[in-house]
């Protein structure tokens, strides 16, 4: 069984280099997830697995939302702090609540985000 | 200057070998006669470049290039191919020949394997169909003289296929170069290793002796003294430890690569070659880098400052002055060394712009307090506090490592919390990089209570007060910190060579052996080998490898350690996973210390740093 999770975890960075087709790498990585899933020791593979996958989602939302494909294969903080730059703050917001990102990450991300932007009135709001 | 190392100097008769590389070269290309084309692969031109000329493979009528993706061009009916034996780079020698036969072209192609031939790559040849076009060969490079005291074997990936893969070709080549050395210079008496990398290429050392002996009348007195076999994996803090040194921080910050270094041109005052690359060779045949290379950054700068106005008060004397001829000759001879004094001032304003950066020192004091291993939380926040900011991925690595290893892990809780935070921050992708890690034990689980402190205090790793301009110790070139694996060396060479004997007398000798009862049993040395990671083991050789050897022990080394001529004998200190710039000139330091009886050379599977080693654990790049 541990040889089928190495080989899995093999596949997954493949996958991610791979082709721009979301659905069936979302469905791989989710298949990733239950096969970590079974083993006790790799419950941290498995819900990292879980994450990418909603991960991808979202960032697949956000795309056909914003037409921008600037989303998909960019990491959690990434998608925040394009989010804000963006403008977007309900969205940022969402994927923090969806990540439970901390407090602190998120006020870096909010403060790199609000000054590459150049928007110091807002950095000086919050 | 020629890029190639002047090795006259070196205390082991180095130039042979490197002759004899060159010969096997050559010999290789005149077997193919009349024009042709060499097409190496990148990482492989780098050493070539520090073995022969290509003015002198011109005069063979060679014409170089680089092995890539794009098809070859060029008028020469024969292809001559150089690579090391990986299965991407036969494919694209494969797609190479079979666009050739798509064209129509008909050419002679011959493939030389460095160093060796491996079936898995001629499996593919014959799976491309090619392999009956193709002469196969090997050129057995093993190692390469980057400098008169230091060898590589140029083997980029074997601590990461070692330990991740668990791949153990690795071993057998650098046991193959041992083997090799001791045709040249004589059967190593002591074979001393510490991890299990090393424990292993000692085995399959005394093997390679039994099945193809060196024989003892050939040689003579064997000129290396001893072996030590270091893994990298003893000590994984030093690499990750910022490098003090002229040298180190060199290849830090600019990356010093087969002995030079890139830059640009303006860098070195060339201002019309804007935005231009020049390459400057580092080795010892420059006289001022020899000076200076070992020493703490901040010592270079006064050096070179001293130079400097040295050369002007001399400047200004023989304007005032009337001269004797001889004297002008001196001030002639000492305008010599100018171009070496300006490329190394050019070189160290260079280095300043980024050290006198505040995030430089803070990096650093963060280094010193993780190594310190006292204040867990604040290192644990710092570097929380990198992941959150998005620093580059290899510094956060390289920190998150020394601080896994200094702590042997970190607490569950707060490991999975990293890692999470980690993936966020850089992306899911970067779980194979994790894996890889904590396969490699490099990021991992506390499992066990960390003895780093013991080992920190045993050893008095942490220097206090250490004086830059006149070391006193070899924790000068951590500014404080001194490298574990320098100072296993430096316990191993001046005292504890009883301890390593004695201990290997009780682990292989049945109770009968006779041991002197009054000899302490257990020294300090030996308990904190056993604190580090791996097996230890100790093997003394003879000529005659089937006569058990250590009953002679008490006088033998006495008399091998004095060699006839009055040299000092050699000893060999091989880096399983490759070594530091730094960790280089820490041994240097101690070689040159009084009373010490040995010569120190040094052999890596390469040289690296912090940065280089972690990005062979990056799953992305590969």
């Amino acid at each position: 069984l541990l040889w089928k999770e190495s080989w899995e975890l093999g596949k997954n960075p493949m996958a991610s280099r791979g082709s721009p087709l979301h659905g069936p790498r979302i469905k791989l990585i989710e298949k990733t997830h239950s096969l970590f899933a079974e083993t006790k020791e790799h419950t941290f593979e498995s819900k990292a697995a879980e994450e990418h996958a909603r991960l991808l989602r979202i960032q697949h939302e956000l795309e056909v939302s914003t037409k921008q494909t600037i989303f998909v294969d960019s990491s959690v903080s990434d998608t925040i702090r394009t989010c804000i730059a963006l403008g977007n703050h309900r969205a940022a917001m969402k994927v923090r609540s969806e990540f439970k990102v901390s407090e602190k990450r998120w006020y870096w991300l909010k403060a790199f985000a609000l000054a590459t932007k150049r928007d110091w009135d807002a950095l000086e709001k919050f | 200057m020629a890029q190639i190392p002047n090795l006259d100097n070196a205390p082991l008769n180095l130039a042979s070998l490197r002759e004899q590389s060159q010969k096997d070269l050559l010999n290789i290309l005149r077997n193919i006669r009349g024009n042709k084309c060499l097409i190496v692969d990148q990482k492989l031109s780098g050493s070539l470049s520090l073995i022969i000329k290509t003015s002198i493979l011109k005069e063979y009528g060679v014409e170089l290039r680089h092995l890539s993706s794009e098809p070859v061009q060029t008028e020469c009916p024969k292809v001559v191919y150089l690579i090391r034996s990986q299965l991407n780079l036969v494919k694209l020698i494969s797609a190479h020949i079979q666009n050739d036969i798509s064209k129509g072209t008909q050419r002679e192609y011959s493939v030389y394997f460095v160093p060796r031939r491996t079936v898995a790559c001629e499996k593919i040849f014959e799976e491309e169909k090619v392999h009956h076009l193709l002469t196969i060969g090997e050129y057995p490079l093993y190692m390469i003289p980057l400098d008169e005291d230091v060898l590589s074997f140029e083997l980029d990936l074997a601590y990461r296929d070692y330990l991740v893969d668990g791949d153990t070709s690795a071993l057998w080549h650098i046991a193959k170069s041992i083997h090799k050395l001791e045709y040249s210079f004589g059967v190593i008496p002591n074979v001393r290793a510490k991890g299990k990398a090393s424990a292993r290429i000692s085995e399959i050392l005394t093997r390679m002796q039994v099945e193809e002996p060196v024989s003892t009348s050939d040689v003579g007195i064997p000129e290396i003294n001893t072996l030590i076999l270091l893994d990298r994996e003893v000590d994984m803090v030093t690499p990750m430890c910022f490098q003090l040194t002229y040298e180190g921080l060199m290849d830090e910050i600019l990356r010093v690569n087969n002995g030079s270094v890139e830059l640009d041109a303006s860098i070195m005052g060339n201002q019309q070659q804007e935005g231009k690359k020049t390459k400057v060779p580092l080795n010892s045949t420059d006289k001022l880098f020899k000076e200076t290379r070992d020493l703490n950054f901040e010592v270079v700068v006064q050096v070179l400052r001293q130079k400097a106005t040295d050369m002007r008060q001399d400047y200004k004397e023989i304007q005032t002055a009337n001269q004797s001829v001889s004297e002008l000759k001196d001030f002639v001879k000492k305008l010599n060394s100018l171009p070496e004094v300006t490329r190394h001032i050019n070189l160290a304003q260079h280095l300043t712009t980024f050290t006198s950066k505040p995030s430089f020192s803070g990096k650093l004091d963060m280094e010193h307090t993780i190594v310190e291993g006292e204040s867990y939380d604040i290192c644990f926040e710092y570097i929380e506090e990198m992941i959150h900011k998005q620093e580059p991925i290899v510094n956060v690595l390289r920190l998150l490592v020394l601080f896994s290893v200094t702590n042997s892990g970190l607490p569950k809780k707060q490991f999975d919390y990293i890692r999470r935070e980690f993936l966020h921050s850089y992306g899911f992708e970067h779980i194979a990089t994790l894996c890889n890690l904590e396969k490699a034990g490099l990021f991992k689980k506390q499992e066990v209570k960390g003895n780093w402190l013991m080992i920190k205090r045993a050893l008095n790793l942490i220097v206090e007060d250490t004086d830059t301009t006149n070391p006193n110790d070899i924790a000068y070139v951590f500014s404080g910190y001194a490298p574990l694996s320098i100072r296993l060396v430096q316990h191993a060479v001046r005292s504890g060579w009883d301890a390593f004997l004695m201990e290997y007398k009780i682990l292989k000798i049945p109770a009968t052996e006779n041991i002197d009862p009054s000899t302490p049993v257990v020294r300090p040395i030996e308990e904190i080998l056993k604190l580090l990671p791996g097996p230890h083991s100790e093997i003394k050789r003879g000529g005659y490898s089937s006569t058990p050897s250590f009953d002679t022990l008490p006088g033998a080394p006495a008399s091998i350690d004095k060699v006839a001529d009055g040299r000092r004998s050699l000893v060999l200190v091989v880096f399983v996973g490759g070594v530091t710039f730094a960790e280089i000139s820490a041994l240097r330091y101690l070689s040159a210390q009084e009373g010490m009886a040995y010569d120190l050379i040094v052999g890596t599977t390469k040289m690296v740093n912090g940065h280089s080693i972690l990005e062979t654990f990056l799953e992305t790049n590969v």
